[in-house]
């Protein structure tokens, strides 16, 4: 599924990732932590394609993306659903256009996905937010639609940059449980976060390895949570 | 779920509040103004024919002396010359008439020395100038035989020029549209660019993004176009006498008046939707 080989990347003259290796398998459920300014963020944009990397090898459902176009780029991102810290929702758009917004942009008519998008709706409890706008929404609540939006298109990999960090404890936990509900529908979830608390909660639902990100550096970890 | 992000539904790019309605605001002055350009334009041009149509088949002929011997001498003269259709001495009342407005009613003409004047109709390229006139001045010393060109040629060229400059200022005017209109396409994009980054990250390409944008853009140019079309050509039908500028069918459902104001609108929307176009295309390159 995801494939990094000596992946190097840094801002101007300041070395963020070094040489980093990894393998995520298809199916299954990653926590990515690390410090803040370790580099998940960079890592996350690496993977879903809005930075490019320096040197190394970066594969993606099988495909280099560095090796292809444009054109390319854009069919793997495609098959990939993210979700901010920050949500991203369009400001003059309801909760139901968001959620529906990747379906018009992949060319697919919204109209003939009302039952997805009720559906979605419903799984992620906002169905009486339908017609809101996000700026009525709690933190919350705003975080679900972003997941929903994220899975509209049922893509195979879902990124998550903190997607807890804008929430309490309890929101963070039910939006967990969405999270880890996908990857039992058979997605691939990767979740960079630094809420240590979160991934002990998560271990008693999910099987999840962990990568730590420190020094430009990643190496599995997890066994001292 | 309703219609979304398509013609006539939900956009996808913010309505952009006070500054769409200035795009709207400035298509109508524009259109405004080029509808009372090109009109100006074609009402210049159909002068300038007009007069060149009348003025260039007529000649006039200044018999030299009073008497009736030279005067029957010069129209025969005209009769045998090639490039001329038809000569008619005007009467002397009609003399008298043409002259009533400087001399007034009561001027005793019969006592001045007033030349005979004939109309000549010309066919054709007309006469020799030259060659005629060295006939007529044999046949009656002192005629002149004048085809107009001295005041012909500054009038018809006047109306070119007028025509010229009108048709040069609607350029300027559809070249200042579409700068209106770039620049609106990339503040609109400017301000919105968390909106485009979205898209982006959600696999959208910038052809979808451009399209976006330059949908509502394009609806504003013509709308405000329509509207000040409408409004430049119901000016021109309301002014006094409009039917009868020369030329320019300017009354109420006249065709070329109909015609301008139906033309402007989709020609402002397609200058709108070319610079939009290139507007968007170029700012999303730049973008990040």
């Amino acid at each position: 599924m995801i494939s990094l080989s000596k992946l190097s990347f840094g801002y101007d003259d300041r070395e963020t990732l070094r040489a980093v290796d990894a393998e995520i398998a298809a199916g299954s459920f990653h926590f990515l932590t690390g410090p803040s300014g370790a580099g998940k963020t960079t890592l996350l944009k690496l993977l879903y394609l809005e930075l490019l990397p320096d040197s190394g090898q970066l594969l993606l459902f099988g495909n280099d993306p560095m090796a292809g176009g444009q054109r390319e780029r854009l069919e793997i991102r495609r098959r990939i659903g993210i979700v901010f810290q920050d949500f991203r929702l369009l400001d003059h758009l309801t909760v139901t256009e968001n959620i529906a917004l990747p379906l018009a942009v992949h060319g697919r008519d919204p109209a003939q996905h009302d039952a997805d998008v009720n559906e979605l709706m419903r799984w992620v409890g906002l169905t009486h937010r339908a017609d809101a706008m996000p700026q009525a929404l709690s933190a919350g609540e705003q975080q679900r639609a972003a997941i929903a939006r994220a899975v509209i298109t049922s893509p195979d990999l879902i990124l998550a940059d903190e997607p807890t960090g804008n929430v309490d404890a309890e929101m963070g936990m039910r939006i967990l449980r969405l999270l880890v509900e996908l990857n039992r529908l058979g997605k691939t979830v990767l979740i960079a976060t630094h809420d240590l608390g979160l991934i002990r909660s998560a271990k008693k639902i999910v099987t999840a390895r962990i990568l730590r990100l420190a020094d430009g550096q990643l190496a599995l970890g997890g066994s001292d949570l | 779920m309703a219609r979304l992000f398509g013609p006539g539904s939900v956009p996808l790019v913010p309505a952009g509040g006070w500054a769409a309605w200035l795009v709207i605001l400035a298509a109508a002055v524009m259109a405004f103004l080029a509808v009372l350009a090109l009109a100006a334009g074609l009402a210049a041009a159909s002068l300038g024919a007009e007069w060149r149509a009348e003025l260039s088949g007529s000649a006039t002929v200044r018999v030299g002396g009073d008497d009736d011997a030279g005067l029957a001498a010069v129209l025969e003269i005209l009769a045998g010359t090639e490039g001329i259709a038809a000569a008619r001495a005007l009467e002397r009342e009609e003399q008298s008439a043409l002259l009533a407005p400087w001399l007034g009613d009561g001027a005793a003409l019969s006592e001045l020395p007033i030349p005979r004047l004939i109309d000549v109709t010309l066919e054709g390229r007309g006469p020799d100038a030259a060659s005629l006139a060295a006939a007529l001045e044999a046949a009656a010393p002192g005629s002149v035989y004048d085809d107009h060109a001295a005041w012909r040629g500054p009038l018809i060229s006047a109306a070119a020029a007028i025509e010229w400059l009108a048709f040069a200022a609607s350029a300027l005017v559809a070249l200042a549209a579409a700068g209106m209109v770039a620049l609106a396409a990339r503040a609109s994009l400017a301000g919105n660019t968390g909106v485009v980054r979205v898209i982006r990250l959600i696999g959208g390409q910038d052809r979808f993004i451009a399209r976006a944008f330059i949908r509502p853009i394009l609806w504003r140019t013509g709308t405000g176009a329509a509207l000040g079309a409408g409004a430049a050509a119901a000016l021109l039908a309301l002014l006094p006498g409009a039917g009868n500028v020369v030329g320019l069918d300017l009354a109420p459902g006249g065709g070329r008046l109909l015609g301008l104001a139906l033309a402007v609108p989709p020609a402002a929307a397609l200058i709108g939707w070319a610079a939009a176009a290139v507007a968007v295309r170029a700012a999303l390159r730049e973008l990040p």
